[in-house]
């Protein structure tokens, strides 16, 4: 079942060229680390072609207008400036995109540069090549583009009502998609209810990973071929081969994506193919390779943000022991200007509709708005991050209303390991899990017992001491059928993902994967799993660094997103290997004189005979009777090529259309975090001085990998409680546009922080592992909950938006009734 | 040189290579390392001086090459993350920084280990808030700097494995 | 992002300089470059000239006259940092030189760069008002100083026009008065969203908010508590709004690091 690993004071290493059995729960140094410390990486920007053009965007000044003229002229008198791009070539030369969406949210039109009208600040109008970066920048200065300004909505409240302007003529009242679930018996757990506890709006708002190397690409145009090359910094390549081809009349197998490394993604590269559909227009226009490098004021401004969601009249009816019966909750998520990856983000939630807890009557409305905002990408936690803080805020809530215990309420309300697998109200299957001993881990962490010790402490320094817990689920190994959810016409489901093992000629093993990876270590751990395997060394299994489509090691679905590669990823790996090893095996049994495969095994990179290790066949001489030599073999050998391409495909089901119904997901890796706040009740200031996070991702491949994803994560999210927020003001202007005021956690502000690890290994995965990275979100959770018993003596303010910069708390110190207006209790 | 010019030719001394170029004088010195002499190994990742990937060390200065002219470099002696494994045998930096896991995405890493090997030329034994203090100036988003800080540590200890 | 094209001179005189930033409209110095860079990639000014001057070796220098403090306007913040004459005459001058952004910015970014790019939420502008520096400055028909109180005239605006150069920041001996400083910044070292410096001498605090307004706001008080807190009430402060603060917040923690950097004064 359940055994904790507390994590060791030092990792332990293994030493380079050394063989122990089995490399699956060892930290085996990085295989990508050697290139990247000596800044022998290639990142996208590092790429050069010979007369290489650098395309610098005119992007709009206003949040919403009409275009009504563009002239490029001047731009284009300039010595060294080699071509433009403008909207109508862009709607001569290309569809637009596929959308997600069903009808109307689907008939809206999306290019990759803007047509008549601009929807967002920062959406790319223009794009002008050059011959240098600074003259790029330099003409599209010179570009004039006229607008009339519009009326701008940024209130995802009031975007769908009556009267609010228009972005898409195709889409009434900006509702993108609208949709009801109803699950369990919601009015008879009213009925029985003792208490019902109201709160009129929680918020959760915009921020993304804003991973530090910006999206980007150099393209190329084969004028012979037809085909384009891309190296960009795309994560789901997949994804955007099955948008671009379409838009760009053409058969997928005519863009080449190709990537080594990418400088952190956290789904923020997923949506890229826009900008990228615009490079293929100009590499083919002016028949020279393109460079566009995004600045990062753009990304800020016009890539890919968080969804933000707003829970309008919550309604939670509880029982008077503190068992939660349920929640009803109106949702309105706000997907900016156009839609990429959305809808999806109606459905995805719905993987943990009951976050950590048992309650079954669940019934939620839920609208996604179009608004004149950045446009939303899947950024890290997706969708199911909005939903989990929802579910935590209310379980916090619910606590400090009724009085009770914010552990204990969560101990009573928690699933139970024993009862995993379970099935949530909605069908999904939650593989494994021990909640409560997570919980328990992370209180020893922070030294839960010596609370009301540091408490007085604090007082006695005039600071107010608050604690909280934040719970949360990484779910991973998407159903793609989810999609259908949201949209019936869709012919999208399961998932997949591929990888090649072979034995080369000189006995060489070398891997390809599928994936994208941005710094998960993907080489790496498919080395352990495959030097576990076939009993050698990591250090003598070679992976390929990077992606490429012509390698054919990819799928549908293939990318890094979405916490999965421990399982499909690695899943491919070893399915790969195995079919490698029976082959290695198969040869070695004929050469070696043996009746069956059962007489000879792998070790010390040979294949020999049990009975007599001296009888012994390297994996060179495999390589070479195969590659040179297959006449040695009896004929009914003669079909093993010791390469092997294996795909990935997990065991989903068609939902249920009907009643949105179904297993949306295969893995649930869980986080329970806690942390520690002292608060400056005369500023608002506050400072994080403690903090623990427990992660349970079943089986860990690389403990130390592992814990870099949890310490980076909690990063992330104890940033975006407190400083990071995409600010808008009425006219659609993004006010935090670059790190100077969207405040990321420095080296200085991070708080200390301890992590411990459980593993519940999933009963459906091929290693026990489950895919893992997105579980941060819990610190969102533990630091409301933190400020919230901070100030309990202040008025009881209820903490309800995830964004908690100083002045929110100031705020909610100096009107703490504000706040409370929002919340009620009805007795029964 | 006293009177304005659009361009200069300059000499620079980089990882113990001399190199002579034209350059445009608004050329910054990050762009004039990436791409007038092709090393690519210091990276941009911001518009406003805050994120550091940019960091080298010049005349034993750490500073951020977004915000200085190349012209300014002129006679200059730079040290950029190309320039700490010569001959291939990892600086202890370098080898910690792997051992403990401090680096996943590998973007801000040169510009981390330049304001490290600063630190650690200035001051060999640095507490952990001297550390933090002296990667104040770089942001990673991969991390949360907690195996940056000890793999530093660890290279000023003398331990590189 | 990227620079419009600009012209470049480095002169090895502070005349020189002089003469090239009156000669040639559209000229400005280029100190540590850690802020004019930055206004320049987002093309918010554009220069047609930067006068480089980190080769006026003249104005790096820091010294120590009869108790008091001479800066020269190109000493860097490390340099302030490390040196002794500051340590010992008005410590304070270090102490918030370290709390500025981080090594590398400071590693360039000199006093006089900070001083005259006055924004308002720069740290040095509030304290070389509160310590009652002069700053001198030089233009082609001769040198002038002006007190700290005169120098800074608007945002990102001082005395020093086009064609003239501040040289060095002169700073009186601490003679028995304790100076403090006190902030709220966004993350550890990072932007103020307030600041305040004080200097308390003969029973009397001199206090100068930055961040509030404009340029730095003066004022006087007992260095009580509530002397402080009714001087910044008093003071009609409409402080700007923007994303880290409403102006009602910002009033409010101006009367907080008021106190607190008084406080410090005396401590």
């Amino acid at each position: 079942m359940s055994e904790t690993t507390v994590t060791p004071d030092r990792p332990v290493t293994v030493e380079e060229t050394e063989t122990a059995p089995g490399f699956i729960g060892v930290n085996v140094p990085r295989k990508e680390d050697r290139r990247l410390v000596q800044g022998e990486g290639v990142f996208v920007d590092d790429i050069k072609r010979h007369g290489m053009a650098y395309v610098h965007f005119v992007r709009s000044p206003y949040a919403h207008a009409a275009i009504t003229r563009i002239d490029v002229s001047k731009a284009m008198e300039i010595d060294g400036v080699y071509g433009t791009l403008i909207g109508e070539e862009v709607a001569a030369e290309t569809d637009p995109f596929f959308q997600i969406a069903p009808p109307p949210g689907g008939d809206l039109k999306d290019y990759a540069l803007a047509v008549g009208k601009v929807r967002h600040v920062g959406e790319p109008v223009v794009a002008v090549a050059a011959a240098t970066r600074e003259l790029a920048r330099d003409a599209a200065e010179l570009v004039e583009v006229d607008y009339e300004p519009l009326e701008t909505i940024v209130d995802p409240e009031r975007a769908s009502e009556p009267g609010a302007p228009q972005l898409h003529d195709e889409v009434p009242n900006n509702t993108i998609w609208q949709g009801n679930f109803d699950y369990g018996d919601y009015d008879a757990a009213l009925a029985e209810a003792d208490k019902v506890v109201r709160i009129k709006k929680l918020h959760f708002h915009r921020f993304s990973s804003t991973p530090l190397e910006t999206s980007g690409a150099v393209v190329e145009y084969n004028r012979g071929t037809g085909q384009w090359t891309l190296h960009s910094n795309n994560q789901f390549p997949g994804f955007a081969i099955i948008m671009m081809a379409p838009a760009l009349r053409v058969g997928m197998d005519k863009l080449r994506f190709v990537s080594q490394d990418i400088g952190g993604g956290f789904g923020n590269k997923i949506c890229t193919h826009v900008q990228l559909v615009a490079m293929c227009l100009l590499a083919r226009k002016l028949n020279r390779a393109v460079n566009w490098t995004e600045w990062r004021t753009d990304q800020h401004t016009a890539n890919s943000h968080g969804n933000e969601r707003v829970f309008l009249d919550v309604e939670v009816p509880v029982k008077a022991d503190g068992t939660l019966l349920g929640f009803k909750a109106r949702m309105i998520d706000d997907a900016g200007a156009y839609i990429r990856y959305e809808p999806l983000g109606c459905i995805i939630w719905a993987q943990v509709t009951p976050g950590v807890y048992r309650w079954r009557h669940i019934r939620v409305d839920f609208k996604q708005v179009c608004s004149n905002k950045s446009p939303c990408g899947p950024n890290r936690g997706y969708s199911r991050m909005q939903h989990l803080w929802f579910t935590e805020r209310v379980i916090d809530i619910v606590a400090q209303e009724l009085g009770l215990d914010p552990v204990e309420i969560r101990k009573k309300n928690y699933i139970r390991a024993d009862e995993m697998p379970y099935e949530t109200p909605n069908g999904c299957v939650y593989d494994s899990g021990d909640y409560e001993r997570c919980l328990d881990e992370a209180l020893k962490l922070i030294d839960y017992g010596s609370i009301e010790e540091k408490r007085r402490d604090a007082e006695s320094r005039g600071k107010l001491l608050g604690v909280g817990i934040g719970s949360t689920l990484d779910s991973g190994t998407n159903n793609f059928g989810q999609s259908t959810l949201v949209n019936p016409e869709l012919q999208f489901s399961g998932n997949n993902e591929v990888a090649t093992v072979k034995l080369d000629i000189f006995g060489e093993i070398v891997v390809t994967l599928g994936t994208t990876p941005q710094g998960q270590s993907h080489e790496t751990t498919a080395a352990q799993v495959v030097s576990d395997m076939l009993k050698v060394s990591p250090d003598d299994v070679n992976v390929r660094a990077g992606h490429d489509s012509y390698w054919n090691s990819h799928a549908g679905f293939s990318g890094t997103y979405a916490s999965q590669f421990a399982v499909t990823g690695l899943g491919a790996v070893k399915g790969a290997t195995e079919m490698l090893r029976e082959q290695i095996l198969k040869i070695g049994a004929a050469v070696l004189g043996a009746e069956s495969t059962d007489e000879v095994e792998l070790a010390d990179g040979t294949v020999r005979r049990k009975d007599n290790p001296e009888a012994a066949l390297p994996f060179m001489a495999c390589g070479a009777i195969v590659n040179a030599n297959n006449a040695v073999l009896p004929l009914e050998l003669r079909d093993i090529t010791l390469n092997c391409r294996y795909v990935y495909v997990p065991p989903h089901q068609l939902p249920d259309k009907e009643r949105k119904y179904g297993n949306l997901t295969l893995t649930y890796a869980n986080q329970i975090h806690a942390c520690v706040v002292e608060v400056d009740p005369e500023t608002g200031v506050y400072d994080i001085v403690e903090y623990g996070a427990v992660d349970d991702c079943g089986v860990r491949i690389n403990p130390q990998i592992v814990e870099g994803q949890v310490q980076g994560a909690t990063a992330q999210s104890i940033g975006a409680a407190t400083h990071e927020t995409f600010v808008y003001d009425e006219d659609g202007n993004l006010l935090t546009p670059n790190f100077y005021d969207y405040h990321v956690p420095h080296a200085l502000d991070m708080p200390p922080m301890k992590t411990a690890y459980v593993e519940s290994a999933s009963p459906f995965t091929p290693l026990g592992a489950k895919g893992m990275g997105e579980g941060g979100g819990a610190g969102l959770s533990a630091v409301a909950a933190a400020l919230q018993d901070a100030l309990r003596g202040s008025g009881k303010p209820i903490v309800t938006t995830s964004s908690n910069p100083y002045h929110r708390v100031w705020e909610l110190l100096q009107k703490p009734e504000e706040s409370r207006q929002l919340v009620e209790v009805e007795e029964r | 040189m006293t009177e304005p010019v659009r361009g200069l030719r300059i000499a620079v001394d980089v990882n113990g290579e001399r190199h002579e170029r034209d350059v445009e004088a608004r050329r910054l010195l990050v762009h004039f390392l990436r791409d007038d002499l092709d090393l690519t190994g210091t990276h941009v990742g911001c518009d406003t001086g805050n994120c550091g990937a940019c960091t080298v060390i010049v005349d034993g200065v750490a500073l951020k090459s977004c915000m200085m002219l190349a012209v300014q470099a002129d006679g200059s002696r730079i040290e950029t993350v190309e320039g700490l494994a010569p001959d291939g045998e990892l600086h202890p930096l370098q080898q910690a920084f792997s051992s403990f896991h401090a680096l996943q995405c590998g973007y801000c890493t040169p510009g981390m280990l330049m304001s490290a090997k600063h630190l650690l030329d200035n001051n060999p034994e640095p507490t952990e808030g001297e550390i933090r203090r002296a990667i104040q100036g770089n942001i990673c988003r991969c991390t949360g700097y907690v195996n940056i800080v000890e793999a530093i540590a660890s290279a000023a200890k003398g331990g590189g494995k | 992002m990227l620079l419009a094209p600009v012209e470049y001179a480095r002169p090895s005189t502070v005349q020189d300089a002089v003469r090239l930033l009156s000669t040639h409209d559209g000229a400005r110095p280029l100190a540590g470059g850690q802020t004019l860079t930055n206004v320049m990639k987002a093309r918010a000014a554009a220069p047609d000239v930067l006068v480089d001057l980190n080769e006026l070796h003249e104005l790096r220098s820091i010294s120590s006259e009869g108790g008091g403090l001479e800066l020269g306007a190109m000493a860097t913040l490390n340099g302030v940092i490390r040196s002794s004459e500051v340590a010992s005459a008005r410590p304070i001058i270090a102490e918030v030189a370290a709390q500025i952004a981080d090594v590398q910015v400071r590693n360039r970014g000199t006093v006089g760069g900070n001083i005259c790019s006055n924004d308002p939420t720069n740290h040095l502008p509030p304290l070389v008002t509160a310590l009652g520096a002069t700053m001198t400055v030089l233009g082609s028909d001769g040198e002038r100083t002006v007190p700290a109180d005169e120098f800074f005239v608007g945002v990102y605006m001082t005395a020093v026009g086009p064609g003239e150069l501040l040289t060095k920041i002169t700073v009186p001996a601490a003679d028995g008065a304790g100076d403090g400083f006190a902030s709220v910044p966004i993350g550890k070292d990072g932007t103020c969203i307030v600041n305040a410096a004080a200097t308390v001498k003969d029973g009397q605090a001199r206090i100068v908010l930055g961040c509030v307004s404009a340029t730095p706001v003066v004022l006087s008080a007992a260095p009580d508590e509530a002397s402080v807190r009714e001087a910044v009430q008093g003071a009609g402060l409409d402080p700007p709004s923007d994303v880290h603060a409403s102006s009602d917040y910002r009033r409010h923690l101006a009367e907080i690091v008021a106190v607190r950097a008084v406080e410090g004064a005396q401590g």
